[in-house]
């Protein structure tokens, strides 16, 4: 497949927003939704994306895992703008460099939280898939619910099981919107150790998008985004 | 009322290509079934002779088997009694570009020309009428026009019997009993003269004969208009059940907000009776128009296989508009029960996910196993029941039970093709993901599943069925047509129309040199217990020694033959001795003529070429009773060694000028075999029809559940899926979805085959029927449906691939 498209090997997994503005038709009246957002997002660092509902969040983070195209400027990938690749590459970059974490965790209901691991796994083609997976559900502590279907699970355990999903492929770059807006504070703990943890034992790009100060305080940059402009960095 | 069309007007607009697949297969039933009840009521609701509304009101007929005798009329005439007895003879003429119409024998003192009905008289040329009568063409001169509803010809009574060459006979007597006499006393008067031979009926008894001849055929027709309908209450079933699951969460909220469970109840019975009536309408409509190409299809039928059918105007009245309407709507409310009862069950403010739902469907597929299990032996006993009144209700009775079975099974089914394809541990991903999303939305993938496979059961017991009949009637032909050339008069056949051949005609293929024997037959229609049957005379031993009559097993053919000539025995066909109850060793009362004669059936043999009967007698049986019953066709066998084509010639130029059609075997084989399919055109139609339907529901089906799980395939984009990857989950789910309908459909069109041949078709017409399953048609078949479902299923696959993830997965 397209799995062999080549990237800038070094700086492999940087998220580079320069001047992204993003305007949505609504009706035939252009709704401007992110202004002239530049930011830059290091491997192994976790980056939080702070604002009130309807601030712009979760457009900026589509636009940073290349689900969504930028209006003006370019959103850069390891050096590449997303905006310049065909479906193909993009189909390839999101099976072997971005992993998703949802708000309302997206599991398959028709599949047992393993086989919900192994789904990325499978759709790239990844040969031992099983295995890997398993082991990715160790890492969130939940190897003895692998048989469990969606349904049969808690909250947090869904939302871990999804954060083994993303992780599965080991991706350079992890995604997340508001991953604990729907966990009591425990489970949302957890899980934010999870994302901390896959910036710094893996080296990933860690983008979140949150309102919970618990989630701001695990981060290494906070930026915060009031009617699509970035109005604080920390 | 703003419930109603916030919870569901809004979403069946937003779905509007669903909801218009769903309506349309509605449509598509009612229209099927408006059609076939329209066309066979024109094609078989005219049978009131024109002749009734021509002389006035008529209050008697005179009747007798082969024929009144001219003589009682004038015995009538002196009667004491204040009644006008007029004589009638009724025959078919062919007018070139016209096609057959009836002709009347009527008493007009000696006038030799043509009255013409003032209809007819607007298709006809100026001048002469040409005509066809009993295979000779004739010219007549008009007189003039007569004014009375209908196209019909009318001659003097003498020169109709010269004509068909019935000197001194009549096909009837009209009595008009006159103003202020006592219609009890003239036919107590009557009665008292003719022999008790004679049948005295009121004007319409003979249309009332024929409705009751042609009952068993216009059941059996509406029947099978209904599949389609069963196919589309399935449909409704499911969209039901699509707007119940998707609004669980809104029911719940309604509920803790105070509605009450009648309430949700009736909000999705008035869904689905917006989809029923808004079908019925469209399908009224439909139906009107298509009733038009039925008619033709249905005359032709009633034509070979029953009597004379002209089709009259095709009228959609509004008795039958509103049954229409409101069988729509009944089957739309009793197929939206189920899932409107489920929503009224939904708890206050219930949060339980989907998955959840449907886990709980996944666990009852063991009760409903079960239950199917139960009515699967329910249907065995019924199908065993006895007709009720001359219907095989126990036979559909069955039928239905076993859809029922069918559908019930039909969870069982999916789920155990999961398990399968779970064990098949190489699988590709699209295969699991398709297997386990038919598996885990079971409710309604089951659903579809068992109304697809009712639709192929239906074509494929149907098909079946038809296959079995033909192989059974060429197989019948091949022993049955054992002469070599076969002689009738020319022109167009109809079922229970005897027309002579010249008198003149036997003689000559006798002394044809190079034929062997001539079994000259001489048939006319017959009315017996309230029923029309064909009686038959032959040469008997002529076809004792070179016919194949096949008898019933354990009845010795040569044995029986032998009995016949010059005694009072007969050999009726299966279709007779089943509808009335007749066996071997019975005496059957045959009025003949004056006599009612006293038949002893010797044997009873397979006939299929008419549902309504024949009794044979030796020919000189019949001529004792009837001395001047003339030669209707014949039967010739050559010599051994006779050059076939050069007879047959030889017999053409002799016969030429009488009006007489020659045939070699295989001619007649032929044309038989073509009636045959002429007559189930009706029902390849509307096969093709419940076809269609399903098509729309697996289209239907597929688009549901791309739309309902648009989530999913959003998200799987986010994880990596390529579009081709998605669409091929939907195509392999499509094909498994194809592939175990075509499974459970052929069980049960199995089943159903074995129903509509050993039950349906033997209670209702009365033949027995070899079972000969038609394997290469079924398998083209199958594989086309279920080469359509795929293709049913590249729209909702596009749909699928073109959903934006974003908006997808921010809907929640
Ligand atoms: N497809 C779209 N069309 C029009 N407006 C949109 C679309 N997607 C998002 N918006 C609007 O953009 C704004 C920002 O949305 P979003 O990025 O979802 O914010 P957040 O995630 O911070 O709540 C909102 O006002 C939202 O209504
Ligand atoms: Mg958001």
């Amino acid at each position: 497949m397209g799995d062999s498209v080549e990237w800038e090997e070094m700086a492999s997994s940087r998220v580079e927003f320069r001047g992204v503005s993003k305007t949505y038709r609504n009706g035939g009246q252009p709704v401007a939704v992110l202004h002239e957002v530049s930011l830059g997002a290091a491997p192994g660092t976790v980056t939080a994306i702070l604002g009130r509902s309807g601030s712009g969040k979760t457009t900026l983070l589509n636009l940073a895992g290349a689900m969504d195209f930028p209006t003006a400027g370019e959103v850069l990938i390891a050096g590449r703008a997303t905006s310049a690749l065909s479906a193909r590459e993009l189909t390839a970059l999101r099976r072997t460099r971005i992993g998703f974490v949802f708000q309302f965790f997206q599991l398959l209901p028709t599949l047992t939280a393993l086989e919900n691991v192994e789904l990325p796994l499978q759709l790239a083609h990844t040969p031992k898939s099983r295995e890997t997976a398993l082991d990715r559900l160790g890492w969130v502590g939940l190897e003895d619910k692998a048989g469990s279907f969606p349904y049969q699970l808690s909250g947090g355990q869904m939302q871990r099981v999804a954060i083994a999903r993303a992780l599965a492929h080991s991706p350079e770059l992890v995604i997340a919107d508001e991953p604990t807006g729907n966990l009591d504070d425990a489970s949302g703990a957890q899980v934010l150790a999870l994302l901390r943890a896959s910036a710094d034992r893996f080296g990933a790009t860690v983008l979140v998008a949150t309102h919970s100060a618990e989630a701001a305080a695990i981060a290494d940059v906070r930026v915060r985004l009031r009617d699509g402009r970035i109005v604080e960095r920390a | 009322m703003t419930l109603l069309y916030r919870l569901i007007l809004r979403p069946l607009w937003r779905d509007r290509l669903r909801t218009a697949l769903t309506i349309l297969s509605v449509a598509l039933g009612i229209a099927v079934i408006v059609a076939i009840d329209l066309a066979s009521d024109a094609a078989t609701g005219s049978f009131q002779s024109s002749m009734e509304t021509l002389t006035g009101k008529t209050d008697f007929q005179i009747l007798a088997n082969g024929g009144v005798d001219e003589r009682w009329i004038g015995r009538l005439d002196g009667l004491p009694v204040d009644a006008h007895f007029a004589p009638v003879m009724e025959t078919e003429a062919t007018i070139a570009g016209i096609g057959s119409v009836p002709l009347y024998g009527l008493d007009f003192l000696g006038d030799e020309r043509l009255l013409v009905s003032r209809a007819l008289v607007r298709r006809l040329a100026a001048g002469a009428v040409t005509a066809t009568v009993a295979g000779r063409r004739h010219t007549f001169t008009k007189r003039g026009t007569l004014d009375a509803p209908g196209e019909f010809l009318a001659i003097d009574i003498a020169a109709a019997q010269h004509l068909l060459e019935r000197y001194g006979k009549l096909d009837r007597i009209d009595v008009t009993v006159s103003p202020g006499e006592d219609a009890a006393r003239v036919e107590q008067a009557i009665r008292a003269t003719l022999p008790p031979s004679y049948l005295i009926e009121k004007p319409g008894a003979r249309n009332q004969e024929n409705q009751r001849m042609l009952r068993a055929f216009r059941w059996n027709l509406r029947v099978l208009s209904y599949i389609s309908l069963i196919v589309g209450a399935f449909l409704i079933y499911n969209t039901i059940s699509v707007s119940v699951l998707r609004r669980r969460g809104e029911i719940g909220v309604l509920r803790a907000l105070g509605a009450g469970r009648g309430a949700v109840l009736w909000l999705f019975l008035a869904e689905a009776l917006m989809l029923g009536i808004a079908g019925g309408l469209i399908g009224l409509a439909a139906g009107r128009l298509l009733a038009a190409g039925a008619v033709r299809l249905i005359a032709g039928t009633v034509n070979a296989l029953y009597t004379t059918s002209r089709p009259a105007p095709v009228a959609l009245t509004w008795s039958e508009a509103w049954l229409g309407l409101v069988t729509a709507a009944a089957v739309a409310l009793a197929s939206a029960f189920g899932p409107a009862r489920g929503a009224m069950e939904v708890a206050p403010a219930e949060a339980m996910s989907r998955g959840a739902h449907e886990h709980h469907a996944r666990l009852h597929w063991p009760r409903a196993l079960a239950f199917s299990a139960v009515l699967a032996a329910v249907a065995l006993a019924v199908s065993r029941a006895a007709p009720i009144g001359g219907y095989p209700i126990g036979g559909y009775a069955a039928a239905l039970l076993a859809v029922g079975v069918t559908a019930l099974a039909a969870p069982a089914a999916v789920v155990a093709a999961n398990r399968l394809t779970r064990s098949a541990v190489h699988m590709r991903l699209e295969g699991l993901l398709a297997a386990r999303s038919l598996a885990g939305s079971l409710g309604r993938t089951s659903v579809i599943v068992a109304a697809l496979a009712t639709a192929i059961a239906m074509m494929a017991s149907v098909a079946t069925m038809v296959a079995s009949f033909r192989e059974t009637v060429a197989l019948w032909l091949d022993v049955q047509l054992r002469a070599d050339l076969y002689v009738r008069p020319a022109g167009p056949q109809t079922a229970g129309e005897y027309p002579p051949l010249a008198p003149q005609v036997p003689a000559i293929l006798e002394s044809t040199p190079g034929v062997a024997a001539v079994d000259v037959f001489r048939a006319s229609e017959f009315h017996y217990r309230g029923e029309r049957a064909t009686l038959g005379a032959g040469n008997i031993e002529i076809v004792r020694r070179y016919g194949r009559l096949r008898f019933l097993p354990g009845e010795d053919r040569d044995a029986i033959l032998r009995s016949l000539p010059g005694r009072d025995r007969a050999i009726v066909s299966e279709p007779f001795a089943n509808k009335f109850g007749v066996r071997a060793g019975d005496v059957l009362t045959v009025p003949i003529g004056d006599r009612n004669v006293a038949l002893r059936v010797a044997g009873i043999y397979y006939e299929y070429s008419s549902s309504q009967g024949y009794v044979i007698v030796d020919q000189s049986t019949l001529l004792k009773y009837l001395p001047n019953q003339p030669a209707t066709n014949a039967a010739v066998y050559l010599a051994g060694g006779a050059n076939a084509d050069g007879v047959e010639h030889a017999i053409q130029l002799r016969l030429t000028g009488l009006g007489a059609s020659v045939a070699p075997n295989r001619e007649l084989r032929r044309n038989a075999l073509a009636i045959f399919d002429r007559t189930f055109a009706i029902t390849w139609a509307l096969e093709a029809v419940a076809i269609i339907v399903a098509m729309l529901g697996a289209a239907n089906a597929l688009l549901a559940l791309v739309l309902d799980r648009r989530r999913e395939f959003g998200l799987l984009r986010y994880l990596g899926a390529s579009a081709a990857q998605v669409r091929a989950m939907i195509l392999v789910e499509a094909a498994l979805l194809g592939s175990l309908a075509a499974l459970l459909g052929l069980a049960l069109g199995g089943a159903l085959s074995l129903l509509l041949i050993f039950v349906v078709n033997k209670q209702s017409f009365g033949w027995t029927i070899q079972f000969h399953p038609p394997g290469g048609l079924l398998a083209a078949a199958l594989l086309l449906v279920w080469c359509t479902t795929v293709l049913a299923a590249l729209y909702p696959a596009r749909v699928a691939t073109r959903l934006n993830p974003i908006e997808v997965i921010r809907e929640e």
